[in-house]
């Protein structure tokens, strides 16, 4: 298994979560959407996988590089 | 009897400067997973066209009767050769010798080898790798430092920017000056894990700060692609090769001549239905600006610069029914594609380096302005992007802009040169600032004073969008035309066909050429 840490690209908010704990995720899908500069900005599985852990939620702060999810792979 | 004894000892000479660092140096240099220079330019070039220039170059040792013993070659390898039929000048360090630190006529077949490229107008690739000077150098008797008349020594570099493309390529460690020399490039690439790029070794950072960290941790590919100091990082040698090769296909060989337009099997009436749609109804839903390029550019030839530095703007070249292009375009994934202090960097250089060599710009404008917020202050963001708007204002090549989505303040200006030729698509917006927050500071009393401010607020923001229509500014002759964007492909390369007169007076030196 091999864990891989997915990062924001941008300082923002968290707009939505639409992955949860668990979910099998292809490469691209949508794990959660940023609000940042007031654009919505998704965050992509950058490869196939589990999502084994979600590190922020609706609303939270966000800072350019924080880990925000965790998938299995 | 002739010179048969002088031809010999000569042939002999050649063949022992082409041993480099011998069976064992060369033997360490694979193990390391690298080639050696001699490879390296074999494997750049067109089969069988190095012309070397100094080729039994080396310090001899002599014995007791002037006879040649012992023979190190000289450590960097020069001359010319040919890219896709096209005569480049190619030159490198020897890292199999002495660890690429110069050795006497190795130093000067280096610093000759800007001087090759300018005398006969041909671009130069360097092939880096290797550490700057050593102080055992300056132990020498006699005479010390440069004549006060000397010519700078770097002075043949900065020209070299301004008359010849020079890309640079950094293939194992590369350290002091030769970092210098490689940023000094107008492309400038890093293979993923055999090079590192750095001004200081770990010696001397963990002497002078006290910290230590491998070579890889100072300068590897994972710091370097977001520094900006390499365009593009590459796989290995081979891709770092054709990278270089590709981006020379789109330059001239000097700033003498225009840059070279090729046959073009792609329809320049072309227009791709997916276009229509690819900007959201939504103002605040992101979009793929990369596809909307490649989509308008001829198929394939898109050539991507810089992607991991300033990431909210994205450059490249390509070519439009042939004709070589810089493609400049806002990706609205990072920061809505506002312009940071890096993101700037990226934009001034890149239109120096097209306005260098006279190569058209097409511009895909969807900026949201400077970015904002206290890192961006601390950034020092509003010079850089000054900066990026003063290159655009005084840009002497033929501009096209398309005004895609957004474009907001000052910001905004760094996307129009004089006489630019400006499309918009019906998805535009622009103004002084966005209305979300511009309605806020503009209109702060009157909505105050509302007895239902929000709702006040968003009657305002809805009449102020209104009056943003892009129809009013293509009547009042704002824009040239208002297109359907999938018109954007056919009209760019109508384009491309009246401003042929124009890039053949723009050959020759410009005012203002492009700087590391």
């Amino acid at each position: 298994m091999n864990r891989i840490e997915v990062e924001s690209e941008v300082t923002g908010t968290v707009w939505k979560v639409e992955t949860a704990v668990g979910d099998r995720v292809e490469e691209g899908d949508v794990l959660l959407i940023l609000e940042s500069m007031k654009m919505e900005i998704p965050v992509e599985s950058p490869a196939a996988g589990t999502v084994a852990e979600l590190l922020v939620q609706a609303e939270d702060p966000v800072q350019e590089d924080q880990v925000v999810a965790v998938l299995e792979a | 009897m002739g010179w048969e004894q002088e031809v010999q000892e000569l042939e002999r000479r050649r063949h022992l400067a082409r041993q480099q660092g011998g069976a064992e140096g060369i033997a360490r240099q694979h193990a390391r997973g690298r080639l050696t220079i001699r490879e390296r330019i074999d494997a750049l070039l067109d089969a069988d066209t190095f012309q070397e220039h100094g080729k039994a170059t080396a310090t001899p040792d002599y014995d007791g009767d002037d006879r040649v013993v012992g023979f190190v070659p000289a450590n960097y390898v020069v001359g010319f050769g040919k890219i896709a039929g096209r005569r480049v000048v190619v030159g490198g360090e020897d890292f199999t010798l002495k660890g690429g630190s110069p050795n006497a006529a190795g130093l000067r077949k280096s610093v000759y080898a800007e001087h090759l490229a300018l005398q006969y107008k041909a671009p130069l690739v360097r092939m880096l790798e290797g550490g700057g000077g050593s102080v055992k150098g300056g132990a020498k008797r006699g005479t010390v430092g440069e004549p006060v008349y000397a010519t700078p020594r770097f002075r043949v570099i900065a020209d070299a920017m301004g008359q010849v493309p020079i890309a640079s390529i950094a293939a194992g460690a590369v350290a002091g000056f030769p970092a210098g020399r490689l940023v000094a490039s107008h492309f400038a690439v890093m293979t993923r894990h055999t090079a590192q790029i750095l001004i200081g070794g770990p010696a001397l950072v963990e002497r002078a700060l006290g910290v230590k960290l491998s070579k890889e941790a100072l300068g590897g590919a994972h710091v370097h692609a977001g520094s900006g100091i390499v365009d593009n990082v590459a796989e290995d040698e081979e891709d770092a090769f054709a990278q270089t090769r590709r981006f020379l296909g789109y330059l001239p060989s000097h700033i003498g001549e225009r840059a070279p337009r090729a046959a073009s099997d792609d329809d320049p009436e072309r227009m791709e239905p997916a276009l229509l749609g690819a900007v959201p109804r939504e103002p605040n839903a992101a979009f793929d600006m990369r596809e909307i390029v490649r989509m308008v550019v001829d198929l394939d030839s898109f050539f991507e610069i810089g992607a991991g530095f300033g990431p909210s703007q994205i450059a490249g070249l390509a070519r439009l029914d042939g004709q070589p292009v810089g493609v400049l375009a806002n990706d609205c994934t990072v920061y809505a594609g506002a312009m940071t202090a890096q993101a700037a960097q990226k934009y001034r250089r890149f239109v120096e380096m097209c306005d260098t060599f006279h190569i058209p710009i097409v511009n895909f404008v969807d900026q949201p302005g400077f970015m904002i917020g206290p890192e961006a202050e601390r950034a020092g963001t509003i010079r850089y992007g000054m900066a990026a708007v003063c290159a655009a204002a005084q840009a002497s090549v033929p501009w096209a802009s398309i005004q895609v989505h957004k474009g907001f303040g000052v910001a905004t200006a760094a996307h129009y040169a004089p006489n630019a030729y400006v499309l918009a698509w019906p998805s535009v917006e622009t103004g002084a600032l966005p209305l979300e927050g511009g309605v806020a500071v503009a209109y702060r009393r009157q909505l105050e004073a509302a007895a239902n401010p929000a709702e006040q607020r968003q009657a305002l923001e809805d009449r102020l969008r209104a009056a943003r229509s892009p129809f009013p500014r293509a009547e009042s002759f704002a824009v040239h035309e208002l297109i359907d964007p999938r018109e954007t492909r056919p009209t760019l390369c109508r384009w491309i066909d009246w401003i042929q007169p124009l890039l053949e007076e723009l050959k020759g030196p410009t005012t203002f050429p492009m700087r590391p």
